[in-house]
C-alpha cells in the first residue's frame, strides 16, 4: 500500500523540477540509515594529518587534491570522495610505509564518509544515463526468435561486437558500420523468407561439419544431448527447412589416410515439413556400455567390445527430430566429413510453422479485407519489435512494403516484404529511451513502463519483452514494486533466462575464453574437445543452479555439490560416475572441489598452454571476485628465468620470487601471487597434483596484510570472511554494469551500497540480489543531460 | 552531378540532423573501366602445394620462344602473355634449425618470405604477405580489399605438420605477421560477398535487388529522422552513425547501378552448392574471380589450388592415391608419372583462368592484358622438400609493363620476394624491400 502511494508520487514528479524530485526521494527513503552524527572537524583533522601531505593543490598525487574541500557538502565533490572511500575502506590508502590512523579512527572515517555520500545522493540522486543501445549479436538472435519464432541464431552471422567494462552489451561501444548494415539487410531477407516461406526460393545446399576427428571423440562419447544414448561420435545440428518439400540429405565420409578408401556419399531424399528440425548422424554403440577408462586411438574401427575382424560394416544412423529415418551401413572409416542438405525440391507449399502461426493473426477471407488484415498483422508485429505502442506513423510505411510485395506475389509475400523492412528499422535495432517532453537539462525522471519492460527483458533474457510485459506496461502496472518483483521472479523462472547465465555468467567469469584456450597437447594429452565441453557445462550448470535455486552468491565460492559426467569426474579423481550425461553430484567432505575456484573451466582459462600462471589466477580473483584489478604491467617486463644463478632449475615459485625482488613488480605481485599460489595444486587444466616437475607443490601464501594461508580451502575461507564485503560489492557492480549496459561511475556508489545493504537482509540470495538491482535508482530512472 | 532525384531530399535532411556531409565521392563512383583512364593492374597469386616434377616442368632452353614442356603445355596459347621464371627460392622455408615441417614452412613463406615460428598454439607468427601489402594500397579504391580463395575446404585446426599450426598450411595470405586469413572455398559464399544475396548477375535481377535495398534504406532513413526528433542531442550521435552507414551503402548501390548500366556482365546464377569435381569447382571459382576483377570489386586475389601438404586424390584423372603421398615417390617412375599428371591438371586449370581473363574485356584490352598473375609453389622438389628452384610462372601483361614469351633463368637462390616486390611496383604499390628481398626482380619488361 505504502509502496503504491510512493510510486504514484514519484510518477508525478516526472514533469516537475529536479529539486522537487529530490525532495520526494528523501521522503521515500527515510527508512534507510541517516548519516551518523560524528563531529566533522575530527574527520577534517584526520584528512589533514594523513592525506593532505600528498593530496594537496601543488602535489595532486594521483591527480587528487583534498585541500579546501567542503566537508559539509561532500555531494559537491562526490566523484573524488567516492575514490577516497574505496581506497581507504579497502586499506589501500594511506599507502604502506606511511603513517596511518588507528583502525578505529579509519572505520569511523569510513562510516562518516559513506553516510555523508549516501545522504547527499538521497537529496540529489543521479541515476546516470545509458546511451542509445544497438542490439548485440546475442540480443539480435534472441529478439528474432521471440518475435518470429525463427530460432536460427542469425546474430552469429554478424561481426563480433566490441565489449567494454567486461561486457558486450555496453551502449557506448556498440557501433554500427556499413558492413554491419549490409549484414542486417541480408539477415532480414533471410529471416523473413524462413518466417513466412517463399515459394519461389531456389534450392541451395548447406553443409554441416562435425568437430575435429570426423566427429569421433577420443573415447567415442555421445557428442550431443540431441543424439540418442549409446551413440558414438557423429554430429547433430538444427536445420530450418524453408518449405514443405523434398530435400536431399547426403552424408559424406572422407577418404581414409592413405586414400585407399574413397570418399563416399550416403544419400536419402525425402519429404520434410517446413520448420526448424534437428538432424543428427551417429553411430550406435554396440557392446560395452561404459566408456573405456583410457582414451583410445581415434580410429573409428577400433570398436569397444568387438575385435577388428568382427567388424564387417558399421551401422550409421540418420536422425530427424528424434526419430531414426535411415540406417546406412558404412565400411571402416575415419568418421564423417560433412552432412549436406539440399532443397527444396518438389515444393508442396509453405506448410504450417510456429513462425507462421505467430505472424498470421488473421487470414483475409477475400481480397477486399486483405489490407485491414495486413495492417492488423503488422501492427501486432511492430508493437513487439519496437517494444512500445505503435501508431499509423509506424505502420503505414510498413504497409507500403506490404503493398509492394503484394503486387509482385500473394498476400504472404506482401507480409514477408514488410517484415524484411521492419527488421532493419532503427526502432527494432536500437533501444532508445526517450526523455519526457519539455524537461529541463539535468532532470532526474522515472522511466516509463515500456522502457522499463525493455530494461528487464534485455537484462534477464537478452531479448525483447514478451506480451505479458508489454501488457503490464500498457496498463502502467509494471512500475508497481510488487508487480515488478513478481515479474522478475517469473522471468528468472522462464527458460529464456538461460541467456542471463551464458551472457552475464559467461562474460563475468571469462568462460567464453574456454572456446579458444589451447592447452599444450604434449603436456596435457588428456585434454580434448570432450573435456573442454565438460568444463563449460559444469560451470554453466553450477551457476544456473545457484540462480534457479535462489542460493546465496557465496555458494559460488563454496558449495558441497557440483555437476559432473564420467569424463570430468575422472579428471577430478571422483569415482562412480558413468556416462556422458551431466548430473548433480554431492562432493565428499574434504573434497578439493566445490565452488568456482575448483572448476576446470576457471582454472584452465587462467593458465598458459603449457603451465599454470599464479599471476593470471591471482589477477582473475582480484578483478572478478574482489573488484580490485591490478594495473597492467609496465612495458619491457623480462621473461621469467627458469634457471637460478647457479644454473639450477627453479620452480615457478622461485622464479616469481626472483621477479618480485624488483620493487616495481612487487607492488602488484605481492597482491596477486599469493592468491595464485593457493591454487597451485591444480594444474593448467585443473587436474589435482601434489608435485610439479618433481618438486612438491607449495600452496602457501602471505597477503600484504600478513594473513597466511595454504591451499584452496583456506583461500575460500579468507574470501568468505575477511573479503566478503568486497566480493558482494563486486558481484553487485558486475550485475549493475550488465543490467544498465553502461560503465559505472562514482555517482553510482550510493546505489551500489544501497543494493548491497538490502541484499544482506536475505543473505545475498541470487534472485533477491537481482530483484533489488531492478528496483535500484539507476535501473528505474534516468537523467537528462546537463547543459 | 550524378545524384538521383530520390536521394536529394534525404541529403537535405541529413544536413538538418547536424551531420557534416561531404558530397558523394564522385571519384569512387567512376568505374575503373572508363575510356581514357589508365588501365588498372590487378594482382593474382595462385598456389599449388607439394612442389612439381621439375624435370617435366622446366623448359630446356632459356630466352624467347622456348619450347613448352609436357606439364606447361596447356599454357602455350598464352605464350605472348607469360614468363617462366627459374632459379627463384624461398630460403626461409628451410628448416634453419627447426627440424621437420617443410610443408608448413612452404605455405607460410610463399608470399611472405618470412621464416615462421614453430608452434601449434595460438602464438603463430610469419609475416605480412605480398597480396595483403598490395590490398592495403589497392583496397582504397575497391569495396573489398582482397579475396582469399581456395578449392579445398579449410576445416583443419590444431597441428598439421610436425608441430606447426594448420594456419601455416591452410592459407598463403597473412594480413599481419600474426593474422592468417582464412580461405573461402564455397562459390555461393563468394557470390554473396560480391553481389549480395541476389539470385543472379542478370542485369534485371541485380537492378531489382538494388531497388529493393534502396527502398529499405529510404524507409530506415525516414525512421531515423522521426526518431531523431524525439531524442536528445547526445543520443542522436549514435543514430547519426547509422545514417553514415546508410550513406556508405547508398554509395555502393549507386556505383553498382552505374556499373549495371554500363557493364555487360556474363549472367551467372547464384551457385547453390560446392561442386563435387575438382575441375567444376575450380572453373566456377574462376568465373567469379573474373567477375570480381571486371566489376572492380577487388584488385587482389589469392587462390590455393589445394592447401599445402594436401593429400587430395584426383579421381577425375584416375589417380586414386593422395597427392602428398605420391610426391614422396622415391624415384618410383609410376609415382612420378602420376604426380606429373596432377601437375598437368593444375596447369590446365590455371590456363582456364587465363582463358577467362583473356575473354573478359577491360578498357582498351582484356583483363589478362592488365593483370599480373603469379603461379607457383614454395616447394620445388616435393620428394626432397626443397625450397629453391621453385616452379614459377608469371602471366599477364601488367598493362604493357611485362614482355612475355620468355623463359628467364635467375642465379640460384634469388629470392622469390624480389619478384613479389616487382609485382607490387608494377601495380603501383610503393615498397622498397619486403621480407628477404634483395632488389626488385629485373628483366621482366
Amino acid at each position: 500500500m505504502k509502496g503504491k502511494l510512493e510510486n504514484r508520487r514519484v510518477q508525478l514528479c516526472l514533469v516537475l523540477l529536479t529539486s522537487l524530485t529530490a525532495a520526494i526521494f528523501y521522503i521515500t527513503s527515510t527508512q534507510a540509515q541517516r548519516p551518523k552524527t560524528i563531529d566533522i572537524s575530527i574527520q577534517r583533522a584526520l584528512v589533514e594529518e594523513y592525506c593532505i601531505g600528498c593530496h594537496n593543490r601543488e602535489a595532486r598525487t594521483g591527480g587528487i587534491s583534498l585541500e579546501g574541500r567542503d566537508f559539509h557538502k561532500v555531494g559537491v565533490d562526490a566523484e573524488i570522495w567516492e575514490k577516497v572511500l574505496r581506497k581507504v575502506s579497502t586499506g589501500q590508502m594511506p599507502p604502506p610505509n606511511m603513517p596511518r590512523p588507528e583502525a578505529k579512527a579509519v572505520s569511523q572515517f569510513v562510516d562518516w564518509l559513506e553516510g555523508a555520500l549516501d545522504h547527499a545522493a538521497r537529496l540529489n540522486p543521479n541515476p546516470g544515463r545509458p546511451a542509445v543501445h544497438r542490439l548485440n549479436r546475442a540480443e539480435y538472435s534472441n529478439a528474432i526468435r521471440d518475435l518470429l519464432a525463427v530460432d536460427i541464431k542469425p546474430g552469429m552471422a554478424l561481426p563480433v561486437d566490441d565489449s567494454g567494462y567486461g561486457f558486450d552489451n555496453i551502449g557506448d561501444v556498440l557501433s554500427l558500420s556499413p558492413a554491419l548494415l549490409e549484414k542486417y539487410m541480408s539477415a532480414a531477407r533471410r529471416v523473413s523468407r524462413l518466417a513466412v516461406g517463399e515459394l519461389t526460393v531456389k534450392p541451395v545446399e548447406e553443409r554441416f561439419r562435425p568437430g575435429s576427428g570426423g566427429g569421433f571423440r577420443s573415447r567415442g562419447e555421445r557428442v550431443s544431448d540431441d543424439l540418442p544414448f549409446y551413440s558414438r561420435g557423429g554430429l547433430s545440428f538444427q536445420y530450418y527447412f524453408p518449405l514443405d518439400a523434398e530435400y536431399l540429405i547426403r552424408v559424406k565420409t572422407p577418404p581414409n589416410e592413405d586414400a585407399r578408401e574413397a570418399a563416399k556419399s550416403y544419400d536419402l531424399r525425402l519429404a520434410v515439413k517446413s520448420g526448424l528440425r534437428k538432424v543428427g548422424v551417429t553411430f550406435p554403440r554396440v557392446g560395452a556400455k561404459v566408456e573405456p577408462a583410457v582414451p583410445g586411438p581415434r580410429r573409428f574401427g577400433d570398436y569397444s567390445g568387438m575385435s577388428m575382424s568382427e567388424v564387417q560394416a558399421l551401422p550409421m544412423d540418420l536422425w530427424l527430430d528424434g526419430a531414426r529415418i535411415k540406417r546406412f551401413e558404412v565400411p571402416e572409416t575415419t568418421g564423417i566429413d560433412f552432412v549436406a542438405i539440399s532443397g527444396p525440391y518438389k515444393v508442396a507449399g509453405r506448410g504450417e510453422t510456429a513462425s507462421r502461426s505467430k505472424i498470421f493473426v488473421c487470414r483475409p477471407a477475400s481480397e477486399k479485407v486483405e489490407t485491414p488484415c495486413a495492417k492488423k498483422i503488422l501492427t501486432a508485429l511492430a508493437r513487439r519489435a519496437f517494444r512500445r505502442p505503435v501508431t499509423d506513423l509506424d505502420v503505414n510505411p510498413l504497409l507500403a512494403f506490404y503493398q509492394a510485395g503484394r503486387r509482385q506475389g500473394d498476400f504472404d509475400d506482401g507480409i514477408r516484404n514488410a517484415i524484411e523492412a521492419m527488421l532493419v528499422s532503427p526502432d527494432f535495432l536500437f533501444r532508445v529511451e526517450r526523455d519526457p517532453r519539455g524537461v529541463a537539462p539535468g532532470t532526474v525522471y522515472r522511466l516509463n513502463d515500456f522502457d522499463l519492460a525493455s530494461r528487464l527483458s534485455f537484462f534477464l533474457w537478452s531479448s525483447i519483452p514478451d506480451d505479458r510485459l508489454l501488457e503490464l506496461a500498457d496498463q502502467k502496472k509494471l512500475s508497481d514494486p510488487a508487480v515488478l518483483e513478481q515479474e522478475v521472479r517469473r522471468m528468472l523462472e522462464d527458460p529464456r533466462s538461460a541467456a542471463f547465465v551464458s551472457n552475464f555468467g559467461g562474460q563475468w567469469l571469462h568462460l567464453r575464453n574456454l572456446k579458444t584456450v589451447r592447452p599444450d597437447p604434449q603436456a596435457f594429452s588428456n585434454f580434448d574437445e570432450s573435456l573442454r565441453h565438460a568444463f563449460g557445462q559444469e560451470t554453466e550448470l553450477f551457476f544456473e543452479s545457484i540462480l534457479r535455486e535462489n542460493r546465496s552468491i557465496f555458494a559460488l565460492l563454496d558449495a558441497d555439490y557440483t555437476f559432473l559426467n564420467q569424463r570430468l569426474a575422472e579428471h577430478y579423481g571422483i569415482t562412480g560416475i558413468y556416462g556422458s550425461q551431466f548430473r548433480r553430484v554431492m562432493l565428499p567432505t574434504g573434497s578439493n572441489r566445490g565452488g568456482l575456484l575448483g572448476q576446470g573451466s576457471i582454472l584452465t582459462v587462467t593458465s598458459y598452454p603449457n603451465r599454470t600462471s599464479v599471476v593470471q589466477r591471482g589477477k582473475w580473483i582480484l578483478e572478478n571476485l574482489l573488484g580490485a584489478p591490478p594495473p597492467p604491467p609496465p612495458a619491457d617486463v623480462p621473461d621469467l628465468k627458469p634457471h637460478g644463478k647457479d644454473g639450477r632449475l627453479l620452480s615457478i615459485r622461485q622464479q616469481m620470487e626472483v621477479h618480485r625482488v624488483n620493487p616495481v613488480c612487487a607492488s602488484c605481485h605481492a597482491r596477486m601471487d599469493p592468491i595464485g599460489f593457493a591454487l597451485e595444486n591444480y594444474d593448467a587444466v585443473g587436474k589435482w597434483r601434489t608435485e610439479d616437475a618433481g618438486t612438491q607443490i607449495d600452496a602457501s601464501g602471505k597477503l600484504p596484510d600478513g594473513t597466511i594461508f595454504t591451499g584452496p580451502g583456506e583461500l575460500k575461507k579468507i574470501l568468505l570472511t575477511g573479503h566478503r564485503d568486497e566480493f558482494v560489492t563486486t558481484v553487485t557492480e558486475k550485475l549493475l554494469t550488465y543490467a544498465l549496459g553502461r560503465g559505472l561511475e562514482a555517482s553510482d556508489g550510493p546505489a551500489i551500497r544501497k543494493i548491497v545493504r538490502e541484499a544482506a537482509k536475505d543473505n545475498y540470495r541470487f534472485q533477491t540480489l537481482i530483484t533489488i538491482v531492478t528496483r535500484s535508482i539507476p535501473f528505474r530512472m534516468r537523467r537528462t543531460p546537463k547543459l | 552531378m550524378i545524384i538521383t532525384k530520390k536521394s536529394l531530399p534525404r541529403r537535405t535532411f541529413l544536413h538538418g540532423m547536424g551531420v557534416t556531409m561531404a558530397l558523394p565521392l564522385l571519384d569512387a563512383m567512376i568505374p575503373a573501366i572508363s575510356a581514357g583512364v589508365k588501365p588498372v593492374v590487378r594482382l593474382g597469386f595462385v598456389y599449388v602445394p607439394n612442389g612439381v616434377i621439375m624435370d617435366q616442368w622446366r623448359p630446356t632452353t632459356s630466352g624467347e620462344d622456348f619450347p613448352f614442356t609436357p606439364i606447361l603445355q596447356s599454357l602455350e596459347p598464352f605464350r605472348e602473355r607469360l614468363l617462366v621464371l627459374s632459379g627463384l627460392a624461398q630460403v626461409n622455408g628451410r628448416a634453419l634449425g627447426d627440424g621437420a615441417g617443410d610443408h608448413a614452412r612452404a605455405g607460410a613463406t610463399f608470399l611472405t618470405g618470412v621464416h615462421p615460428k614453430k608452434t601449434e598454439g595460438a602464438n603463430i607468427q610469419a609475416g605480412i604477405s605480398a597480396d595483403q601489402i598490395a590490398a592495403k594500397e589497392l583496397g582504397k579504391f575497391t569495396q573489398l580489399a582482397s579475396l582469399e580463395l581456395g578449392i579445398e575446404s579449410n576445416q583443419l585446426a590444431g597441428g598439421c605438420d610436425s608441430g606447426y599450426s594448420c594456419a601455416y598450411t591452410n592459407t598463403v595470405s597473412w594480413r599481419s605477421a600474426t593474422t592468417p586469413l582464412p580461405i573461402e572455398n564455397n562459390p555461393r559464399a563468394l557470390f554473396e560477398r560480391l553481389f549480395g544475396d541476389g539470385e543472379s548477375t542478370d542485369s534485371a535481377a541485380r537492378l531489382a535487388l538494388l531497388d529493393k535495398q534502396r527502398s529499405i534504406l529510404d524507409y530506415v532513413t525516414s525512421s531515423i529522422n522521426r526518431l531523431g526528433k524525439s531524442v536528445n542531442r547526445s543520443d542522436r550521435a549514435k543514430l547519426n552513425e547509422y545514417l553514415e552507414a546508410i550513406r556508405d551503402v547508398e554509395r555502393r548501390i549507386q556505383k553498382a547501378e552505374q556499373q549495371n548500366a554500363s557493364l555487360k556482365l556474363p549472367v551467372i546464377e547464384r551457385p547453390t552448392a560446392v561442386p563435387e569435381e575438382f575441375e567444376d569447382h575450380f572453373k566456377l571459382m574462376v568465373d567469379l574471380m573474373a567477375l570480381a576483377f571486371q566489376t572492380d570489386m577487388t584488385r587482389v586475389i589469392s587462390l590455393m589450388m589445394a592447401r599445402e601438404g594436401s593429400n587430395r586424390a584426383y579421381r577425375s584423372i584416375n589417380i586414386a592415391d593422395g597427392h602428398h603421398n605420391l610426391t614422396h615417390h622415391q624415384n618410383d617412375p609410376e609415382k612420378i608419372g602420376k604426380v606429373a599428371k596432377i601437375n598437368e591438371l593444375q596447369v590446365r586449370m590455371f590456363a582456364a583462368l587465363l582463358e577467362k581473363l583473356k575473354a573478359t574485356p577491360d578498357g582498351d584490352g582484356n583483363l589478362l592484358d592488365h593483370s599480373l598473375i603469379l603461379y607457383g609453389s614454395s616447394i620445388g622438389d616435393g620428394n626432397l622438400h626443397t625450397h629453391h628452384d621453385l616452379p614459377i610462372v608469371l602471366a599477364g601483361g601488367g598493362a604493357g609493363q611485362v614482355k612475355g614469351n620468355r623463359h628467364l633463368v635467375y642465379p640460384k637462390d634469388t629470392p622469390l620476394n624480389n619478384l613479389l616486390l616487382e609485382m607490387m611496383d608494377k601495380a603501383g604499390v610503393p615498397a622498397e624491400n619486403f621480407g628477404d628481398s634483395t632488389s626488385k626482380l629485373d628483366c621482366l619488361s
